[in-house]
């Protein structure tokens, strides 16, 4: 009986709740939020070389799925379409520059333009007209037309981290050039390719026949060969004392003419100028392959006692010390290429590895001023091997923690710009 | 002569090498320009140089034939490739191509000097299977290593190798060849392979710096 009674008043409340229901305003998900363009902004693109515009306006609500915004820009009366984008898309977490240079978390709509891209007779300091469009079905918003010129910096912040590392190395390169000045004495390890130099020349004294030296296929302006110059005139000191042959095929003709007043120079520190001759150093071919043929040949018919590979090596590494192994001779080789090292490695007897082919020179010098450049090699070293073990606990740390300021802070310092 | 062999070239080296150095840090289109014109001087250096190194192939081949060494019958082909490539470059005016014909010029590069450049490249892969040979010989724990690693990339590599292991071990399901032989490509020769380069990238740094300043000398000799 209660039953009955009551079921006319739930109809009764459910239809006024309904009644209530209908008379609610829309949600504000239905209504098209205007964006709001009172924040655009024209600058120039900064730490560039005075090509690009920077345009930004606030990202918001409005940036809903399949709205899309448009990007103008004017040299003189008509616009010209730069870019169009989803609503969602192109914010400034988006812009590949380090924390110290660029805010990442701002919420803002960041659109770097490339201005030669757009305008044929683009110039440098002529300002243009940019504006942007906010399309999302019928609802339409633009901004306010913005000038900006964009002009070069003097200064790209995004290296400073780059910048900074190379003003610690030259501090800590000059400190130790300076303690060595005063101090001297230094301690530097037995590097046994290097050591083997004086085992090569004499064995060649002996044997009566020639030292071959390469310099590789660098040219002079590769730091691998100046380094494998600095050896040469080691090299070439010790076959004018012993009076051995020595021969310096080259593939780089400015590299001859270097090599040539290296050995000449070589020759007249250990009083031997009488025994040096002109064609110790020779030209053979700027082509890679008939370069190593030559070289090859030469190897096979006068079959050397010694052969030196040391400077900038590619396919023809193998070619040339394979040869070189064929006939007997003992070789020593280093190259700054990490994929040539393997084959030098199975076919040289000596292989300089990494930082040793920079290392030689001073460490056959025994010039205290050059040695004492080594300590820097070996500071560089232990900074790196620090960054590695520090870099990789904070990047764990900040994963583990879900420190993203850390990880992002890390990632920058650690990144070239 | 101290100033001009030693302090002007060093004084060059100098101020060019900062100047270079800066132009990385300075984004401005003079320094883009200072870089264009050093490529483009060095460029120029490179086509007197090479004048240079012609003679200098000239004479020590002549001296060789004049002398009647060992071998000078091989000096001759120097000459002979070298009027068999310049004349007809002459005649053809430097055109490989007259239409859809070769000329003398465009014949001699592809089938002679294209051809014997491809030998001289395939010889590479007879040296490779000698220089690994040599490598496999075991006669040290480094050679040991050496060779399991390559025996484990070959097997994961070349297709038969791969059915070889499926037939040993495919019963297990434990453990993919192919997976293993990519985890020593990605892990240890990577690995390694950072090592080296970040050694040689410091070595790099340091013999910079040791030019521009002027404590390296001996690549402009001693006076």
């Amino acid at each position: 009986m209660l039953n009955i009674r009551i079921i006319p008043v739930v109809f009764a409340v459910l239809f006024a709740a309904s009644a209530v229901s209908a008379a609610t305003p829309a949600s504000p998900k239905n209504v098209p939020v205007k964006p709001d363009l009172s924040g655009f902004e024209a600058k120039d693109m900064p730490y560039d070389k005075g090509e690009a515009v920077l345009l930004s306006w606030p990202a918001g609500p409005a940036d809903v799925p399949g709205a899309v915004w448009q990007v103008y820009a004017a040299s003189g009366k008509d616009w010209v379409k730069a870019d169009e984008f989803p609503a969602d898309k192109k914010l400034a977490a988006d812009i590949e520059l380090p924390f110290w240079a660029w805010d990442r978390h701002a919420k803002l709509h960041v659109v770097q333009l490339d201005m030669p891209g757009l305008f044929n007779d683009f110039k440098i300091g002529t300002e243009y007209r940019f504006k942007v469009k906010y399309v999302n079905g019928k609802e339409t918003a633009e901004s306010p037309e913005l000038p900006a010129a964009p002009k070069p910096n003097l200064f790209n912040l995004a290296r400073l981290n780059n910048l900074l590392l190379l003003i610690v190395t030259t501090i800590v390169f000059f400190w130790t050039v300076s303690h060595a000045k005063r101090k001297g004495g230094l301690f530097i390890r037995r590097i046994a390719g290097l050591d083997a130099i004086d085992e090569a020349v004499g064995r060649a004294t002996e044997m009566g026949r020639p030292i071959f030296y390469s310099t590789g296929i660098g040219s002079m302006s590769a730091v691998p060969t100046i380094a494998s110059t600095s050896i040469l005139s080691e090299v070439a000191k010790k076959v004018a004392a012993h009076d051995t042959q020595l021969k310096v095929p080259h593939f780089d003709p400015i590299v001859m003419t270097v090599s040539k007043e290296i050995v000449k120079q070589a020759y007249a520190e250990s009083n031997r100028s009488d025994s040096y001759r002109d064609d110790i150093n020779f030209f053979v071919s700027q082509d890679q392959f008939s370069f190593a043929a030559s070289v090859d040949g030469m190897i096979h018919r006068e079959k050397p006692a010694a052969c030196f590979f040391i400077g900038h090596f590619m396919a023809e590494s193998l070619l040339l010390a394979e040869v070189g192994a064929t006939t007997g001779a003992i070789q020593i080789a280093g190259t700054e290429q990490e994929s040539q090292l393997p084959f030098f490695f199975t076919s040289c007897d000596y292989t300089l590895i990494g930082e040793e082919l920079y290392a030689a020179g001073a460490y056959l010098s025994k010039e205290p001023m050059l040695q004492s450049t080594l300590k820097v090699q070996d500071f560089g070293k232990a900074f790196v091997m620090l960054s590695i073990v520090a870099g990789s606990a904070l990047l764990l740390a900040g994963t583990w923690f879900k420190m993203d300021t850390l990880v992002t802070v890390v990632k920058h310092l650690f990144k070239a710009y | 002569m101290t100033l001009i062999k030693k302090h002007i070239p060093l004084a060059i080296c100098f101020i060019v090498g900062l100047l270079t150095l800066s132009s990385y840090y300075v984004p401005t289109q003079s320094s883009e320009k200072y870089v264009e014109t050093m490529n483009k001087w060095e460029n120029i250096v490179a086509g007197f140089a090479f004048l240079l190194g012609l003679f200098s192939l000239f004479f020590s081949h002549t001296r060789k034939i004049t002398r009647r060494v060992d071998g000078w019958g091989y000096s001759l082909f120097v000459f002979v490739g070298f009027l068999a490539m310049v004349v007809p470059a002459i005649v053809s005016n430097g055109k490989q191509m007259i239409g859809a014909d070769l000329t003398g010029l465009g014949w001699g590069y592809r089938f002679l000097f294209n051809a014997l450049s491809g030998t001289m490249f395939s010889v590479l892969a007879f040296y490779i299977v000698s220089t690994a040979y040599r490598a496999f010989r075991i006669k040290s724990a480094q050679a040991g290593v050496l060779f399991a690693a390559a025996l484990v990339l070959m097997l994961a590599k070349v297709p038969l190798g791969q059915m070889i292991w499926e037939g040993l071990f495919g019963w297990t399901g434990a453990w993919d060849i192919a997976q293993i032989g990519q985890w020593l490509m990605d892990v240890p020769a990577v690995a390694g392979k950072r090592g080296i380069m970040m050694g040689l990238a410091i070595g790099g740094i340091v013999t910079a710096l040791k030019i521009i300043f002027g404590i390296e000398r001996q690549y402009m000799g001693k006076d």
